[in-house]
């Protein structure tokens, strides 16, 4: 009996320094991000990235497509001809 | 005669003992849940056919001079298997999300309270006639409840390698059954107008970023907690391949073919735990339960923790991204985005959910780490 109360006291324990050590160096690392690397992003931005203020993900995938804004105006001017005709004709 | 006597003896029909026959239907039962629903069918079905292939009689897999003994000590016992996926998981994980919005560590961190809490669960069982836990058992079942499979490997067999067969099934089976058991918890800690909150969105993430980010994690395990390196230290390689750009080619073998190949030996090893007299036991049993414990209790500590952080924080978040901090990647994501998107259907959490998802990762190899240290010696 005795011996389970010192297994649980080392449990309890356990479980204390185990959640203040990993609350501790998650919180260090959230002043690491909000400070190092916050500023190593004001000092060296992205040439992709700040062009836009959209998430990284979706950029690539735009860079990926390779398309040139001046072609993206000249297609969407001309599906919002063909939607404005379509949409008289009816 | 004689020779025809000495063939039957070495059938597989006249030594079979009843405990193998049940463990190759615990196999087969691995290999239905891998290949009819699908869950983790990577690893349940190698896991499957080792514990098919140990348990067969005569063939003497597991002994000496058998393949699945040589398997398991040369990449699990010495821990190197495990170690070597986490490298893949690093390569296949994507910061952004974390890097974005900081604060989500702690939805990770808290999640982790699963992992603690059934420390003191594991030790309870004690007082049932049958079972008996020493701490480091405990330690090593506790950590299924940080969802993260190689993490569970690694930790049990460093901690409690007789319960690895064991572990290992529980971890695999509920990181399978997470679409199961959190939406109820998640549903039942939540309102209806928190689950419908919208976040806002990510700020960019640059490329330095990304690539400073696994550094500096690595110098502050370094620091702060060097049990963890092993885990961390090669997480943050295949992190830093990926994000760094210049070794494309590493980087996608170490997230493709690398895995893949250490996955088949994983899963087959760690079938030959699944042994007769290592899983027909009460214990097995208990380890089951405190898995499901662990995953609940994660998942709520971590939806309770976000739901906090929503109360106090300028920006508004949504408590259902609370549970994807289990790790589970991506799975846990993908549930706090399913149920998100039932209560608005314009609400689109994955983003917002990889941050604490990912965030678990760390947090459970943090989690092994501080066991490792404190419980390992």
């Amino acid at each position: 009996m005795n011996n389970m109360q010192q297994q649980f006291l080392e449990a309890g324990t356990l479980m204390l320094a185990g959640m203040v050590f990993v609350f501790v160096f998650l919180s260090i690392l959230i002043v690491f991000i909000n400070t190092v690397l916050a500023k190593l992003a004001v000092k060296f931005p992205d040439p992709v990235v700040a062009s836009s203020s959209r998430t990284n993900k979706k950029s690539k995938s735009k860079n990926d497509g390779g398309v040139s804004p001046a072609v993206v105006s000249a297609i969407s001017g001309a599906v919002k001809r063909y939607r404005s005709q379509h949409g008289q004709d009816k | 005669m004689d020779s025809l006597n000495t063939l039957w003896l070495s059938t597989g029909l006249a030594n079979f003992e009843l405990g193998q026959v049940i463990m190759m239907v615990v196999g087969c039962g691995l290999l239905y849940l891998a290949i009819a629903r699908n869950f983790e069918p990577l690893l349940l079905l190698p896991m499957g056919f080792g514990a098919i292939l140990t348990n067969i009689p005569v063939a003497g897999f597991s002994e000496v001079g058998g393949l699945l003994h040589y398997i398991y000590y040369a990449g699990i016992d010495t821990g190197i298997f495990p170690l070597i996926i986490f490298m893949g998981v690093g390569a296949m994980t994507d910061f952004g999300a974390l890097i974005g919005n900081p604060k989500t560590l702690l939805l990770g961190a808290a999640a982790q309270f699963g992992i603690f809490a059934t420390l003191f669960g594991a030790i309870a069982l004690n007082y049932i006639p049958g079972i008996e836990f020493t701490l480091k058992d405990a330690s090593a079942i506790a950590i299924i409840g940080g969802a993260d499979g190689p993490t569970a490997i690694f930790l049990a067999s460093k901690l409690a390698p007789e319960l690895l067969g064991a572990i290992a099934v529980a971890a695999y089976s509920y990181m399978a059954l997470v679409p199961i058991i959190q939406p109820p918890i998640m549903r039942a800690l939540t309102s209806e107008k928190e689950r419908k909150i919208e976040m806002a969105q990510l700020r960019p993430v640059t490329k330095i970023e990304k690539i400073i980010f696994p550094l500096g994690v690595l110098l502050m395990t370094i620091f702060f907690l060097p049990s963890a390196t092993p885990l961390v230290g090669m997480f943050c390689l295949g992190n830093l391949m990926r994000e760094s750009g210049v070794v494309d080619r590493l980087s996608s073998t170490a997230q493709n073919e690398l895995i893949n190949i250490t996955t088949i030996f994983l899963g087959l090893g760690v079938g030959s735990k699944l042994s007769s007299e290592a899983f027909l036991n009460v214990e097995t049993l208990g380890i089951l339960a405190l898995g499901a414990v662990a995953f609940s209790i994660g998942t709520a500590s971590g939806v309770l923790m976000a739901k906090l952080m929503n109360k106090f924080s300028k920006v508004p978040i949504n408590p259902l991204i609370g549970a994807a901090g289990v790790s589970a990647v991506p799975m846990a994501a993908r549930v706090a985005n399913k149920v998100g998107l039932e209560s608005n259907p314009h609400n689109f959490l994955l983003m917002h959910a990889m941050g604490p998802n990912v965030a678990g990762v760390l947090g459970s190899a943090v989690a092994a780490g501080i066991l490792l240290a404190l419980v390992g010696t």
